[in-house]
């Protein structure tokens, strides 16, 4: 399993778009929490402030007389009745101030004993302005209600009631929203999950083809794993789909025009070679007359054979070069020194045919682990054109030698120079179709150089001077370093 | 005649309903003639209860009616209210048959009134009254109640005032210089109640009230402790207008109260009140309250 990196935006969308589900979801989740949660304890502080002004209302009406009499006994009595009347609310006391400040009765005396001064405490908490404080610390809500007579003021009762419950109630909402948030929360991002896994399978589908065709052959996509024509991924990977049967009917193209540049250069070789082997045919029937002739003597005779001789090598050396060649089949994964001495034959006939000097340099011994038949073809090729470059009289020159675990070769002529186009055609990435006309042998060598994982750099001015360096494969680098 | 405003409306209003009861005789004795049982017409036999009484209880309260109904053969009205002075002035004035008071209010208006007949509590007619405070109070005796807030019952109470206002009075004390406050909750167990929660620190109480407390409401006195117990003294009597004491109303009352223990619901009524019964009246058995009386009079 690949390890999540930590930057968010390299995140996969499969994982990207879930937890954005989620975290969304949270943060609506929060914000309606508090609402739910607000809107709770503004009812629950307006129901207590209701059900508190009952029972001070109630209080107040009884207490007046007794208040205005300072009949602790009666306060007191009237205080104690009521506790158990107003069940709805939790009452942890109740106490009656006289104007003075003292308690003239409270439901729990031994906390506020009578005739004690207990108004600072109250008033710090308490006004006509702020009738109801809730203390959350203290689970507690203070409620205060003044007595008057007329203008006169009798004092006031203070009612502090229990708010755990409330607040228990509250905790208890709270708790209720995050278990359903949350639980909403982790079913849309599974949900999520799970439909974007399943809405970007075709994603994958065309990232693991694309990914394959980096190491080999691209392939299209099953029929049987398209998704619905009709859809966008549908309409996408059938649009790959082409694409690819394209590239292919493309790269089938090429191989046919390789193949037909191949034969074409066959056939000039052919005419060539036909013309290698009809030159010592002559000197080779001058021989046999002489034999037949003058067959007697040994000197003539020996001098007949030695001529047959060279002239049967040479058309050994032909023959045996066309076959290493163009003898078609599986390709050779191999390179001899040898095999690329074979070339200097088959271009022998067009050397000379138009009077030019070669120059041969092959530092190349043992066997090379590369591509024998298509290393074969670029040299060649790039020495044919070498030849049709320079002027008569002109020097070829050729160079072969391993330099690095690379193979490096040299095509040099005397010829005008190359031009521009071609250089790009042959040291270019090729991503076009092979040119309309001509220069299908330039084209051909950079598909070739390219399909070794090779390179080409161009010198051209006076003269032209190409470098074509091909990579050994590895068990190579150790033999050849 | 009576001797203070108060009184003399009361015996004007008195003389009204006797003279009332005069005319009404004629009419009730030839309605007796067509009607054999008691006549609706009949006034209602009133007897007023002070809350010396355990005046809570409304199902005694429904029986102690019912047998006195019963042995008068005509209805009768059980007159309540929250203070003695409320029931004594009812009783002086005629308007109430007979009451059960305090032995305070009998030895004050003693020339007005007449006792019909006294409880016997644990086979006497004596109680006590008992200085009482908070459980938690590290009071022992009764000075260590000095400072302490403290409930009375009833101004006009032996047991809930007099006898601690004689005590204090004795030591050249009185409510006001000795407790830090005091206050009264007309009501025996009321002080109780007060003492308990922690409203007061001590109370003057009822001994025969919070023995009786103690057994039905254990919880009400378990928070409170006797500091002090008096001397014992004549136990809250039953009595009448003296001008009224040889009524038949008044003999009637007399003998079915002391005929109680007779009668099953009379037993029942003197079982819950925790009584043995009620006897003939002895006033020399209220001579140690009239003294407590006189003695605090002669020095405020």
């Amino acid at each position: 399993m690949r390890r999540l990196r930590l930057n968010p935006l390299s995140w996969p969308l499969r994982v990207k778009v879930p937890l954005s589900a989620a975290l969304f979801t949270i943060a609506v989740a929060v914000g309606i929490s508090n609402v739910v949660l607000d809107r709770l304890a503004a009812t629950q502080n307006e129901h207590l402030r209701q059900l508190a002004g009952a029972y001070l209302d109630g209080l107040s009406t009884a207490l007046q007389p007794y208040v205005l009499r300072r009949d602790t006994w009666e306060a007191f009595d009237v205080l104690d009745r009521a506790r158990g009347r107003y069940s709805g609310l939790p009452l942890r006391h109740t106490v009656v101030v006289l104007p003075d400040g003292s308690v003239l009765a409270a439901s729990d005396p031994t906390r506020f004993p009578i005739a004690t001064s207990v108004a600072d405490g109250f008033a710090r908490r308490l006004s006509d302005a702020t009738p109801l404080v809730i203390d959350e610390d203290r689970a507690t809500a203070s409620l205060i209600r003044r007595l008057r007579d007329g203008s006169a003021d009798l004092g006031f009762i203070v009612a502090e009631v229990d708010i755990i419950k409330l607040m228990a109630e509250r905790h208890e909402t709270l708790l209720t929203l995050i278990a359903v948030n949350g639980l909403l929360a982790l079913l849309l991002a599974a949900l999520s999950y799970l439909l974007v896994r399943r809405m970007l399978a075709p994603v994958g589908l065309l990232t693991e083809h694309l990914s394959r065709a980096i190491d080999g052959p691209i392939d299209p996509i099953d029929e049987k794993q398209l998704p619905r024509a009709n859809t966008e991924f549908g309409r996408l990977l059938r649009r790959f789909n082409q694409m690819v049967a394209a590239m292919l009917e493309r790269e089938q193209l090429a191989r046919r025009l390789a193949q037909e540049e191949k034969a074409a250069l066959l056939g000039k070789l052919a005419s060539g070679m036909a013309h290698e082997v009809n030159n010592p045919l002559g000197g080779m029937f001058n021989a046999l007359a002489l034999i037949r002739q003058h067959g007697g003597s040994d000197r003539i005779r020996e001098s007949a054979i030695q001529l047959l001789e060279r002239g049967l090598t040479g058309i050994r050396n032909i023959v045996r070069a066309s076959l290493v060649t163009y003898k078609g089949g599986k390709e050779s994964t191999t390179l001899s020194g040898s095999d690329i001495d074979d070339i200097r034959f088959l271009i022998q006939n067009e050397i000379e045919r138009r009077q030019l000097r070669l120059k041969w340099l092959n530092a190349v011994g043992g066997t090379l682990s590369v591509n024998g038949e298509a290393t074969r073809q670029i040299t060649l090729n790039l020495l044919l054109n070498a030849a049709t470059a320079s002027p008569a009289g002109g020097v070829v020159e050729f160079v072969a030698k391993v330099e690095q675990g690379r193979l490096i070769l040299v095509f040099g002529d005397d010829g005008p120079g190359m031009p521009d186009v071609y250089v790009d055609m042959l040291t270019t990435e090729l991503d076009t179709m092979p040119p309309a006309t001509g220069s299908l042998g330039i084209w051909t060598v950079n598909r070739l150089v390219q399909e070794l994982r090779g390179s080409a750099s161009v010198l051209t001015g006076a003269g032209t001077q190409i470098t074509v360096t091909l990579p050994l494969k590895r068990d190579q680098l150790d033999t050849a370093a | 005649m009576p001797r203070d405003a108060g009184t003399r409306r009361a015996y004007r209003a008195r003389r009204a309903v006797s003279t009332f009861s005069r005319r009404s005789l004629l009419v009730g004795a030839a309605a007796a003639l067509i009607a054999p049982r008691y006549a609706s017409a009949e006034r209602p036999i009133t007897f007023g209860l002070t809350p010396v009484f355990l005046d809570s209880d409304v199902q005694l309260l429904a029986r102690l009616e019912e047998y006195l109904r019963r042995f008068f053969n005509r209805p009768v009205q059980l007159v309540k209210r929250r203070t003695y002075q409320e029931i004594t002035a009812l009783l002086v004035s005629n308007q109430l048959d007979a009451a059960w008071i305090c032995g305070f209010p009998y030895v004050q208006f003693a020339d007005q009134l007449s006792l019909v007949a006294v409880p016997l509590y644990r086979s006497e007619p004596f109680y006590q009254s008992y200085l009482i405070a908070h459980r938690d109070h590290p009071a022992t005796r009764d000075e260590d109640l000095r400072g302490s807030i403290h409930a009375f019952s009833d101004p006009d109470s032996n047991s809930g005032f007099l006898v601690t206002r004689h005590w204090l009075a004795v030591q050249g004390e009185s409510p006001q210089t000795f407790f830090r406050k005091s206050f009264f909750t007309y009501g025996h167990r009321n002080v109780v109640r007060a003492v308990s929660s922690g409203l007061a620190h001590s109370g003057s109480v009822d001994g025969y009230i919070w023995d009786v407390l103690a057994e039905i409401e254990p919880r009400l006195v378990a928070d409170t402790r006797v500091v002090h117990r008096s001397e014992k003294l004549g136990f809250p009597p039953i009595a009448c207008a003296r001008s009224a004491a040889q009524s038949p109303i008044t003999q009637n009352l007399q003998r079915a109260l002391i005929a109680m223990p007779n009668d099953p619901l009379g037993r029942s009524v003197l079982s819950e009140l925790r009584l043995d019964g009620f006897v003939q009246p002895n006033p020399a058995w209220f001579a140690g309250i009239a003294d407590k009386y006189r003695f605090v009079r002669s020095v405020t």
